[in-house]
């Protein structure tokens, strides 16, 4: 009988597969039933990954919408072809590559559906469009399986945000599988990262942090105790908090326009210039 | 010192723009003969007609001409899967269909650029970075809407129409074609297309693509032929909307045969692009941007910028500028990378924009034309400007469709307004400033259904195209090249 190579858990942070710098993992069993340790990531590991993710935003906001979506659609290519061996069920990887198909088809599209061309009493023309945010902490719903934590970072990707993933360690193997595609997947490095751990805490390490603009929770993600925290610890830098439903369908425009900000610009349009003041 | 002279500055290049031929070597497969592809199959047909390359007048293949048969054996299979399949299937699945599409057209991209070129005559350089790549955009762009309709009109609960009949141009062959599918399957319609009859090729290739994707039969049928089959298309009981890209007169016959029935339809139809170049606008992109506008694909293109108009206090200077860049644009092999202009699509066409420089001249305007080397055989035309013309000329009012230019001035934006607008067409316009408000201004004045500000024949499935007055009615690309082909959301 061969034995089998046994595969080291690692968060996928910055285009890399990295260990906690705490050195601490938590144990737990992989689908194939040997033992495992899954990275437990640590209040520094979220600091570093943040730093990165937002590095990363402009250069993923700056891309082509055309380009982005056929990022999301090469991992949809990617989990299907993978749909017999994550480890999860085949119907759970083929349901989220569905998903990443459908928010391939959001990414050239959801500016154009909720920005508005805004017909002003001026000689100006006056346009809303919908932008990133900036970095969004998201968490999945772990009875949601693959497919939620494609719906949580799919979300805040399409909007044009960078998003870390908080798994908790009993989905470390599965996180890993999924930053697995993610990795060949084409997306820049740092513009999606996936820790795991002990969600609670690197939540409320996140809460605590002031360059984290929104904590994107979908389902029952976390105890309703830690709801009440991070309506609290959002208040003082005015972060935004979003609570979704389980990840059974995908985010509709009017929950993806809450993971964007509305920007207005007013452009002069008369050849004599519109400056004309009133007073 | 160096003594002044009255000689105008010249281009001393020495040679150094004497480049070895570069040409595209990607091997594009040709049958001696084409029939049809219906019900998912290629079909023998029979009055057989030939399609030749424009470069060199060398017949290509034997295409049939689709008769009242085969077209409305074209339209059944068509309603076939359109009441069975395709219009069940959910719009999360059709959307992969045409994802599926969008892949295939980009792994095989260089092979249809290298076959379009052969066929259409137009540079390898366009059908490699515009043709191909922007036809495969445009399946992944509607691909991604096909489970999102509900999103594209406000309140809207939108159903498929049915079978749509589309008859597209020799000018963009693939591209037409994939502008007019995507939205069609997308929404849920199936189609009988029918390509113009100097360029089906691409088209045939595009079919073997829809067998490797296992495109239901008959979601899209094709059926070769000239304007005797696409009239019977168009003119089919059993089609339910019409799609036509092609000339304002041909237009203007299927609007009169379609009268009086259900049929829904989308035209989009010929233009006499105005195109502004004000005094305070970078005169160098300017200049770039009038070159694209009316010599890109030998200015076969419905939107071209065909009328220019130059603030006066610059129009010499400017003149000279665009001429001394028209006199180094390559024109030759078409599959040559190093080529800027190609070939005339068909002798017909040529006929035609030589009639209109006769005209030209007879009216009285100062016809050039660049000093270029011109190959000796196929059908080619250098690029041409005309100046000393009037509103009133006629090669300033009708759509040569072929690489001229006419040349006007004018002293202030308000007469700029007034001579762009000047005109039964509404499809393009550009305009150039530096100045934003400006831009903003005269863009918004400007009666047709697209506007360029500093730039032209810029192109993206997510922004509509489509004209107003005698250039038609109905968009093709973004949300609003859905609405023409959903029902129940008026």
């Amino acid at each position: 009988m061969r034995t089998s190579v046994d595969k080291t858990l690692k968060m996928y942070v910055g285009g890399k597969f990295i260990r906690s710098e705490s050195g601490r993992t938590t144990p737990a069993t992989s689908a194939k039933g040997r033992p495992m340790n899954v990275a437990a990531a640590s209040r520094k590991d979220l600091r570093n990954a943040i730093q990165i993710a937002r590095g990363a935003q402009a250069g993923w906001a700056g891309r082509t919408a055309y380009n982005r979506g056929q990022i999301f659609y090469r991992l949809a290519e990617i989990l299907d072809d993978r749909a017999d061996g994550l480890p999860t069920t085949e119907a759970d990887t083929l349901s989220a590559a569905d998903r990443a198909v459908h928010f391939a088809g959001w990414a050239d599209k959801i500016t154009a559906l909720l920005s508005s061309l805004n017909p002003v009493a001026h000689t100006y023309v006056n346009y809303s469009m919908v932008g990133p945010m900036g970095v969004i902490l998201a968490c999945p719903d772990p009875a949601d399986g693959l497919t939620g934590m494609v719906e949580a970072l799919c979300g805040p990707l399409v909007m044009g945000n960078s998003v870390i993933v908080m798994v908790s360690a009993e989905q470390g193997e599965l996180a890993v599988a999924l930053s697995e595609a993610l990795a060949v997947s084409d997306f820049p490095g740092g513009c999606v990262n996936i820790l795991t751990g002990d969600v609670a805490s690197v939540i409320g390490h996140g809460i605590r942090h002031d360059d984290l603009d929104a904590v994107y929770l979908l389902g029952e993600a976390v105890d309703s105790s830690l709801i009440a925290e991070i309506h609290t610890e959002n208040a003082r830098v005015m972060r935004r908090f979003i609570q979704a439903p389980r990840s059974t369908e995908p985010a509709p425009p009017g929950r993806l326009v809450q993971l964007a900000e509305v920007k207005t610009v007013w452009m002069s349009s008369a050849i004599m210039g519109g400056g004309g003041a009133a007073y | 010192m160096t003594k002044r002279t009255d000689a105008k500055p010249a281009l001393q290049l020495a040679g150094a723009l004497d480049l070895s031929p570069a040409p595209e070597s990607c091997p594009a497969p040709i049958k001696s003969r084409y029939g049809h592809f219906i019900g998912g199959e290629f079909v023998d047909g029979d009055d057989h007609f030939t399609t030749v390359n424009p470069a060199t007048g060398e017949v290509l293949a034997e295409v049939a001409a689709g008769s009242d048969e085969t077209v409305d054996q074209a339209v059944k299979a068509a309603r076939k899967a359109a009441d069975g399949v395709w219009g069940k299937m959910s719009g999360a699945d059709r959307g992969k269909f045409l994802y599926r599409i969008a892949r295939r057209i980009q792994e095989r991209s260089r092979e249809l650029a290298v076959l379009e070129t052969i066929d259409n005559g137009k540079p390898i350089r366009e059908t490699r970075d515009v043709d191909i790549p922007l036809a495969a955009q445009h399946f992944f762009y509607y691909a991604g809407w096909a489970d999102k309709l509900q999103y594209a009109v406000p309140g809207g609960n939108p159903t498929p129409l049915g079978v749509a009949g589309q008859v597209i141009p020799w000018n963009f062959p693939f591209l037409m074609a994939s502008w007019k599918l995507a939205p069609a399957l997308a929404t849920g319609n199936t189609v009988v297309l029918k390509p113009a009859e100097t360029t089906p090729l691409s088209a045939m290739l595009l079919a073997e693509i829809l067998q490797e994707v296992d495109l239901p039969p008959g979601v899209i049928n094709i059926v070769n032929g000239a304007g005797r089959t696409g009239g019977a298309v168009m003119g089919h009981p059993d089609i339910d909307k019409v799609a036509f890209t092609g000339s304002t007169n041909v237009g203007r016959i299927i609007m009169r045969q379609i009268a009086g029935s259900k049929k829904k339809a989308t035209m989009e139809l010929g233009g006499k692009g105005a195109h502004i170049v004000f005094a305070d606008a970078s005169l160098d992109q300017a200049v770039e941007g009038c070159i694209n506008g009316i010599f890109f694909n030998q200015g076969h293109v419905c939107c071209a910028g065909s009328r220019l108009l130059v603030e006066e206090s610059i129009a010499e200077e400017f003149l000279e500028r665009l001429k001394r860049r028209v006199e180094v644009l390559r024109i030759g092999n078409p599959l040559d990378k190093n080529t800027d202009i190609g070939a005339i699509n068909s002798v017909k066409q040529l006929g035609t924009i030589n009639k209109y420089l006769d005209i030209g001249k007879n009216e009285g305007a100062n016809v050039w034309q660049s000093p270029c080397p011109v190959p000796d055989k196929g059908f080619f035309l250098p690029p041409t400007i005309m100046s000393g013309v009037q509103q009133t000329d006629t090669v300033v009012r009708e759509e040569i469709f072929g690489p001229v230019l006419s040349v006007l001035t004018f002293r202030t934006p308000a007469e700029a307004i007034k001579k762009a607008n000047d005109t039964e067409y509404g499809l393009a316009a550009g305009v150039w400033s530096e100045k934003n408000s400006k831009l903003f201004e005269v863009a918004h004045a400007l009666n047709a259904g697209i506007v360029w500000a500093n730039g032209y024949n810029l192109f993206d499935p997510a922004s509509p195209f489509g004209g107003v007055r005698h250039s038609g009615f109905g968009r093709e690309g973004g949300i609003a090249g859905l609405w023409a082909y959903m029902g129940g959301i008026s």
